[in-house]
């Protein structure tokens, strides 16, 4: 009879197939529960789990961002060189702009409506960059039909010179959204299997909004009586919709904002380890090698770490000026941050 | 390219014509007159018995009186959408000619895809995003007219309540009336009540 001890039992392991499986299901589990806290948290106290969810994770997620843009960032322009040129310039006259704008505020006498006309120009500004980014984009899509392009771009153009301050509102709320459609595009790319589940997942989405809304839709507005309380609220909306409950704009919109950190500090670096475990590359977000910039022969690897480690840096002196005056560091952060906001749109543009 | 040269010129030939039609249009409308009743704030109402009262209380929160102040303020109502939206004849002629622009450019995409057998499926998926923007639409419209459970449904018990001290929670519109010489003009509340066998009216 043979002793235990001399039996040789293999060391199990899962197989590749049983692996994935479990993947998807920690994929779908993480998107429902991020999904579900967020709605929970964000109609329970809206205003202070606003605050606490812009002081943690603001700055983070501009920096996974930044990694995720300088990763599809290509070594040479080639042929996309004008799209990129054009982006680049876009991206920092409408920033330098933007960030004027309350400078020319303060220091003009502007009548309501000379404001209301300068919005809607800079808006105008915005949408004609977009529409252009979009032509030279089709142009390097030959097979692609974006003839549809134009009328969507005057038709947005003629809301913006309509309602300029109600068009900057609908940016404030999809700005968020976009974040879903990256990881979608994403995961087109480097996990096509995972792609029909997290579409049954996004059909979910606008019935826990809906129910937010009916749930929300009788309580009484939020009590703003303090001015970060009346920020987060103005910036929710609050004044261009007096007949709606400030509760419901401040809860959606930071539900959609949770929804925005999550896909970018949770669900994409998740992705990438994803595909790190399964041997295609050594993805740990942290090293700066993960960004072909870095690691082409022809990159430049000290300037990708550079900017990867002053990026961080002005993370913590965010987390540093939150700390010292929430109310003044928000203000600032929310103007800067129309530069990622802006930075979006050819990045996702590149990936269609 | 052709076709969007034609529709440009038509576009600014029919503006041309624009100016001149303008003289036609009618006045604005004029804002509520003070001796209208108007909504200016819906809000919530709490209606609770109290044994130790001798005279009836109304009370608000700081924050509610904050918003009908605020909203009485407004006169007319919502006036920052209002105005926002319908302020200026430039952003007006402007927007109406974009609007005209791409509602030409739409056409003419329909048209040309009409002839290109590869575009029938983004042609679906538009008119589907289409349909379903004009479900939202139509949906939020809806909500904004409160539909679903209707308010008085929420004051249903309100007698028995009162009667076996709870209270009752429901929807409350704040309206401005007109004053009146020959009635009572102290304030009033109505609550909407529905007869048992008056069911959904």
């Amino acid at each position: 009879m043979q002793s235990t001890a001399d039996l040789k039992i293999p060391a199990w392991t899962a197989s590749p197939a049983r692996l994935d499986r479990s993947r998807t299901t920690l994929f779908v589990l993480a998107l429902g529960a991020c999904a579900l806290g967020s709605a929970v948290f964000a109609s329970w106290l809206p205003l202070q789990v606003s605050i606490v969810t812009v002081f943690l994770f603001a700055g983070p997620h501009n920096w996974f961002e930044f990694r995720y843009f300088l990763m599809r960032l290509p070594v040479r322009f080639g042929n996309s060189r004008n799209f990129f040129l054009t982006a680049f310039t876009g991206i920092g006259v409408l920033t330098v702009t933007y960030l004027l704008l309350p400078v020319a505020f303060r220091f003009g006498s502007w009548s309501e409506e000379a404001w209301t006309i300068v919005i809607a120009g800079w808006n105008s500004v915005l949408i004609g960059w977009i529409g252009m980014l979009v032509l030279l984009r089709a142009r390097q899509k030959r097979k692609s039909d974006w003839s549809w392009f134009p009328a969507v771009v005057l038709a947005a153009g003629a809301f913006n010179w309509f309602a300029p301050f109600f068009f900057s509102l609908v940016i404030v709320y999809l700005h968020p959204v976009v974040a879903l459609w990256f990881l979608d595009r994403h995961l087109m790319r480097t996990r096509p299997q995972w792609v029909r589940t997290y579409r049954k997942f996004l059909v979910i989405l606008p019935g826990l909004l809906a129910l937010m809304i009916w749930r929300l839709s009788q309580t009484p507005p939020l009590v703003d009586d303090n001015g970060l309380f009346w920020r987060i609220t103005q910036h929710s909306g609050a004044e261009l919709l007096p007949s709606v409950s400030s509760h419901v704009l401040v809860s959606v919109h930071l539900f959609l904002e949770m929804l925005h950190y999550g896909v970018w500090i949770i669900a994409l670096p998740f992705v990438g380890s994803a595909i790190a475990r399964h041997g295609k590359a050594n993805q740990q977000f942290w090293r700066p090698a993960t960004v072909p910039l870095f690691r082409h022969p022809r990159g430049f690897p000290r300037l990708v770490a550079a900017m990867l480690v002053f990026a961080a840096i002005l993370v913590v002196v965010l987390w540093f000026g939150f700390s010292v005056d929430y109310a003044t560091t928000r203000d600032i952060y929310f103007s800067v941050a129309i530069a990622h906001v802006l930075a979006e749109v050819p990045f996702l543009l590149k990936m269609l | 390219m052709k076709a969007i040269l034609l529709i440009c010129s038509l576009s600014l030939l029919l503006l041309t014509f624009t100016a001149v039609a303008d003289a036609d249009l009618p006045k604005p409308k004029q804002s509520p007159k003070a001796s209208e009743s108007r909504v200016v704030l819906h809000t919530s109402l709490e209606i609770a018995p109290d044994t130790k009262l001798y005279e009836a209380r109304l009370q608000i929160p700081q924050s509610q009186l904050q918003n009908l102040r605020a909203a009485l303020d407004g006169a007319g109502g919502n006036s920052t959408v209002a105005a926002s939206v319908t302020g200026n004849p430039t952003r007006t002629i402007i927007a109406g000619s974009l609007l005209f622009l791409s509602l030409s450019f739409a056409g003419v995409w329909l048209a040309r895809s009409r002839t290109n057998l590869g575009a029938g499926r983004t042609r679906k998926t538009i008119a589907a995003a289409l349909i379903v923007t004009a479900t939202i639409g139509a949906a939020a419209i809806i909500t904004r007219g409160n539909a679903g459970p209707p308010g008085y449904y929420r004051w249903r018990n309100l007698p028995q309540s009162l009667s076996d001290g709870h209270s009752t929670v429901g929807g409350l519109d704040i309206e401005i009336v007109a004053d009146n010489p020959n009635s009572y003009n102290g304030m009033k509340l109505l609550i909407p009540l529905r007869k048992a066998n008056q069911g959904e009216e």
